[in-house]
Order: C-alpha cells, then structure tokens, then sequence
C-alpha cells in the first residue's frame, strides 16, 4: 500500500504541472495584470485629482483614504477576475482528470481518500490565485513609490476578502466541474451561479428584508464589506463554510464508482450540515474594523459611550428599500450601531419598494426608537443625528468631540507615473514569455 | 532482478454482477473466476459489454448488483483497490505531461513496481517517447504507453481493456510476449480482446461474453467441449461462434 505521505506529494507535484500547463491559468495570468492596472491607473488618477492635482481646490481631498480611493477600486478587478476567469482554471484541473480519463487512474489509488485530492487541487489553485495578485502588490509598490501610505491591517481586510471571494469560486467550480460531465457544463453552470448571485443581490435592493439577510452572503456584498476595512466574524465563517461545502460536494461526485444516489444523498447530508453551521454563522456578532480611518466605526468615545447602554435598543425603521435615506442610514449609522451594541433591533417597515408615494403616509420617513421602554421618534439619518436621539433616551451625556479621533485623510496629489509601463506592457511581457517556456515542450 | 514469487494468494469469482444504462441491461448476471498468476482473456464482439465489466470491476463505475468474492468472502472497496488495477482503452491521462513523468509519477503516485521501469520502457520500445508528452503520441504509442503506466502499478491483478487494440502486428506480437513475461513471473492479467486470434496465442483461460451475459468459461479445451462442435477443434474463432 503506498504511503498517503508520499502519494499526497506526488499529487501536488502532479496538480502543480496540470495548472502550469493549463492554458486557461496563463490566460487568466495574462489578464490579470492590465485589468488591475486599469481600475489603480484610474484610481490614482481620480485621487490625484481630488488632492488637489491639475488645479482642483486643495483641500477636497483631504479625509480621502487610500482604502478607499484607491484599494477597494483596484482589487474591484479581482471580483472580474473570479467571477469570469478563475472558474475556467478551476474547470481545468478538476474536470480535466475527468476528460482525460486519468481520474479513472487516479481514484484507483486507494491509500487516498477523495478529500485529499480536492485538496491538492485546492491547494495549488489557491497558489494559482497568489501568483495572479502580484499585480496587487506591484500597485501598492507603485503607490509607495509616489509617497502613498499602506496601512497594512487594511490590505489586509481586502486582500482577505478576495482570497475568501476566490476560494468560493473554486469550492463552486469544482463542484460544478466534479458532477457535470463535460466542462462547458461545469462553465455555464458556475456561471449561471455568479448571476443568480447578481439577481438576489437586485432583489435585495428592490425587496429589502430576508433578500437582504441572503445577499449579505453574496460575494459582491462580501467583497464590498472587506473593502471597507470590515472583518465581519459571520461572513468569515459563512464564506469558509460555503467554500468547505462546494469542495465536500466536489469530492463525493469526484467518486465514479459509486452509485450516483448514494452520492446525491451524501451531498444532501453535506447541504444540511453546512445549513447548519451557516445559521450558526449568522449569529457571530464579532467584527473588527481595520481602516485606518475607522470607516465603519463611530468614534472610540461614542463606542465607548454607546456599551455604557445595557437597555435593549429596538428601531422601527419606516423606509422603503429603495429610498436613498435608507441607504445612507444604514452605512452611515446603523452598520456602525450594530458592531457597537449587542442587544440591538432594527425593523424596517414599508408598503412599497421605491416610497416614492408612502411620502403622504403619517409615519413613513419616521425612526421610531425604543430603549428600554423609553420611546422616541426622529427623522435624522445621519450618524451624528441617530446618536444624538439614542443618548437623549439613555440619559447620557455625549461625549466631547476629540480631535484626535478625526481622520484627517492622505491626499496624494501624484500621477501615476509609470504603472502603464508596469501593467500594461511588462506584466504581459512577462506573463507571455512564462507562459511560452511552459507550453512550448507541449507541442 | 525481478521478484518471480508474486502470486495472488487466493482465487477471485465475479459473483452475479449486473449494470443497466437507463432501463437497458448491459451486465446481466455475470459470473466467472479468476485464477491467480493466469492470463485470463474476456472475449467478445463490440458492445457485448467488456468494457463496462471492467469499469465495475475497477471500481471506476457502481454496479447495480454483483459482488468480488476472494476466497469465498465478500470484498470491500479498498480490498478491492489493492488488488486490482484497471488501464481503461482510449484514455490519455495527463496529456500534457510527458510519458517519462507520467512513468515516474505511476511508480510515486501508486507507490508501483520501480525495479520494473527500465526494463518495461525497454520491453514496449518507449525510449524515445520519454519526453513527449502524452497528448502529443499517437494512437498506438499511447496505446503502449498506457500499458507501461498499467504494468507498473503495484497490484497482483492487472486488467486492460483492448490492450492491442492500436497496435500492428508486429507490436501486437511483441507485447503478447512482455505480457506473457509479467505472467510468468506471477502477475495476474486479464485482458478484454475482440481480435480472437490475439486471445487464443496469449491466453490460459477464457470468458465468453456476448449481449452482457457469459456464455462460457475455461480453457480452450473446456470450450471445445461445451462447444460440441468437431469443426472448431483448436479454433477459438469457430468455438466463440459456436458458443455465442
């Protein structure tokens, strides 16, 4: 019987030589590189700018955050990469075994279950998916060139946000590539996801209410969180949790030889357990904010204040889903609320999605606060006008504004010099010759 | 030097095996032995249902019924797994890797027979196919090149599907010999074949299967027997077509 030890490495060696040698890896290697180069030039541009460059007013710029100005908008390429690249690489490896028939070969290898398998595989397509963020790193090398600042907790976030983004395309794609069986299947099928993912997320907008919960899983929606700085505990697990599912699933359809309702019966188990912890999931209150400019926090004296609170908060939010208000009560001071107190409650009430003719309705606009029984009612969307009517509930004095709590921004007003050069013609230089040296012994 | 004391330890009977694809029997009821250190050959017309025999064996494909009896008791999967290997027909496995590393690969991978490479590489002339890869060879080349994979493995039992299938005479003649080699030094082969003739020169024992069903088993004068039929003395053509 072989040793799992050294079967195990053979099979990375193997999986390591079936991605370089997949033409569909190169392609995305190739890409990768001016679309990141695309969204950071325009970025930096837009930051230059709103800094003060070109004759702008100086000063606009100034509670400007790189995280925002320019990280969520460059590693934005990264969702267009996993959304429409990476699941044709994942396809290749994992469904290739299948068309080449050396899945047959392999899963005769008994001294290896097919979890570790999928786990080579996961393993090298998650190298894969590294080597495909140099371009990432070649932007923050570039903006520390111009005399930007990276904050690395905040890198961080995003950076982790894309890798949890891309590990749930692999779990889906090998999924798809594992129980279809041809690839432009496994492709359409992967892709069908991602746009049904794009539906809930429209309906979410339109609908508000348990859409909403749904959505608030959805990779953009992830993605759109990490952006921001924000490592929400639930969609950490929810995201692992997804991603070890779609890989389970890939492993028991990864199994030919046994019979295929048993298989479909082991993968409704799989379903259920993950239901199960994805529920568990979402009761996970713990998150860290990780922008340098506290971007999803209000300040350390107002959080301070707010945990001084013990009463439940309930807030009966009278807006439709689509009403701008909405919006900006949630980013702005709800989001905030929610990280803040434990036992808060927030219902939203409307007849229509848009509200545009609930205007005329007697409390349609309306926040109505109730704090241990103590009851209020405000119209104030604004971060500042929601604390203002909870501490007025509770008693509290608000705390004295500090300056040291205020981001005070870092405007860059610099062109990006040279990231033309770096991304639109020596990454693909380079990316080609690679990609020519490794194909060539196959022809 | 080449271990010659390999012998499976008891004998293996496919007990009752059946498959059907979507209501339409290709396996019914299928029973035969298989004997350790013999060349058992499975004969029989395209469609007869070689192939998906070997891929239930394998374990490659579920059957709907039937089970691998060694010495009288059931087997389970992973018993099964280290006994039995199985080279399906008409696959290329990693395409574009070359044939030297998919060699090496066998032996890391399967943990397979590494005294024997040389000599297997030596023995299906694949010297100067080393470095090509696999995707690139042509219809015999990877035809040997599957069977060098297959003879490398560690199991007693190999199973091939149409190993000449591909291959001119000349070759066909000269992996009969290799085949025959491995054989004698107590490795278990069973081989689907419809060229009959290529059966009969390689053979100890045959398994006569037509329309899913066996039709007969045993050695050459076993069939001749149940045959019944004095024109197909010595002639597995004419007992094959007396039986079927």
């Amino acid at each position: 019987m072989p040793s799992p030890r050294s079967s195990f490495a053979a099979l990375l060696d193997k999986e390591w030589r079936e991605l370089v040698s997949s033409r569909a890896w190169w392609t995305m290697l190739l890409l990768t590189g001016p679309l990141v180069g695309v969204c950071f030039i325009r970025a930096v541009e837009t930051y230059a700018e709103l800094s003060g460059l070109g004759g702008s007013a100086a000063g606009v710029g100034e509670a400007f955050s790189p995280l925002v100005g320019i990280w969520a908008p460059t590693f934005s390429a990264y969702e267009l990469v996993a959304a429409f690249l990476l699941p044709f690489v994942v396809i290749r490896v994992v469904g290739g075994d299948r068309q080449s028939g050396a899945l047959k070969l392999e899963q005769q290898q008994g001294a290896l279950s097919p979890w570790a398998r999928i786990t080579a595989k996961t393993a090298v397509l998650v190298a894969g998916w590294l080597i495909a963020s140099l371009p990432a790193a070649a932007a923050m090398a570039l903006w520390l060139s111009y005399g930007g600042h990276v904050h690395g907790p905040e890198i961080a976030a995003v950076a982790l946000g894309h890798v949890l983004n891309a590990g749930l395309t692999i779990a889906l794609a090998a999924a798809m590539a594992s129980v279809a069986e041809h690839p432009a299947t496994a492709a359409i099928s992967t892709l069908a996801f991602t746009v049904g993912t794009w539906v809930l997320s429209f309906a979410a907008a339109v609908h508000g209410g348990l859409w909403e919960r749904l959505a608030g899983y959805t990779p953009p929606v992830m993605v759109a969180t990490f952006q921001h700085g924000l490592v929400r505990g639930d969609i950490v697990l929810a995201a692992a949790t997804l991603t070890a599912a779609g890989l389970a699933a890939a492993a028991v359809w990864m199994r030919t030889g046994v019979a295929v309702r048993q298989r479909a019966l082991e993968s409704l188990a799989v379903v259920g357990a993950a239901s199960v912890v994805l529920f568990a999931s979402s009761l996970v209150r713990a998150s860290w904010d990780l922008s340098r400019s506290r971007y999803n926090s209000f300040t350390r004296a107002d959080e301070d204040a707010l945990r001084g609170i013990r009463s439940p908060l309930r807030l009966e939010v009278h807006l439709a889903p689509q009403d701008p208000r909405r919006y900006d009560l949630e980013r702005h001071a709800l989001s905030k609320l929610r990280r803040t107190l434990p036992r808060l409650r927030i219902e939203y009430v409307s007849a229509t999605q848009v509200g545009l003719f609930e205007q005329t309705s007697r409390d349609y606009g309306e926040i109505f606060y109730d704090l241990g029984g103590r009851r209020a009612a405000s119209r104030a969307t604004s971060a500042e006008g929601v604390l203002e009517t909870i501490y007025e509930l509770a008693g509290v004095t608000p705390p004295a504004a500090s300056d040291e709590d205020v981001y005070r921004g870092e405007p860059l007003a610099s062109p990006p010099n040279g990231a033309a050069l770096v991304f639109y013609a020596a990454w693909p230089a380079l990316a080609s010759g690679a990609a020519y040296l490794s194909l060539r012994r196959q022809t | 030097m080449v271990q010659t004391s390999e012998t499976v330890p008891g004998s293996l009977r496919v007990s009752g095996l059946c498959k059907s694809y979507g209501g339409r029997p290709a396996l019914e009821d299928v029973s035969f032995s298989i004997h350790p250190g013999e060349v058992l050959g499975l004969i029989g017309p395209n469609g007869a249902g070689k192939t998906t025999l070997f891929e239930c064996l394998g374990g490659v494909m579920p059957a709907d019924a039937g089970v691998l009896l060694r010495d009288g008791h059931v087997m389970g999967a992973r018993e099964r797994q280290a006994l039995l290997f199985y080279m399906p027909d008409a696959i290329a496995p990693w395409p574009a890797q070359s044939l030297g590393w998919a060699l090496d690969f066998t032996l890391r991978f399967f943990a397979g027979r590494a005294e024997l490479r040389d000599e297997v590489v030596r023995s299906l002339a694949l010297g100067p196919l080393l470095s090509a890869p696999i995707g690139t060879l042509s219809k015999g080349e990877r035809k040997r090149a599957l069977l060098a994979i297959g003879l490398l493995t560690p199991q007693p039992i190999l199973l091939v599907d149409e190993p000449f299938d591909g291959l001119d005479l000349r070759q066909s003649r000269e992996l009969a010999a290799t085949l025959r080699s491995h054989a004698v030094r107590g490795r278990t082969l069973v081989l689907s074949i419809h060229q009959i003739a290529e059966a009969a020169r390689l053979c100890d024992r045959f398994v006569l299967l037509n329309s899913g069903r066996v039709c007969a088993e045993g050695t050459l004068a076993d069939l001749e027997a149940q045959a019944a039929a004095p024109h197909a003395a010595g002639d597995l053509e004419e007992v094959f077509l007396a039986l079927t």
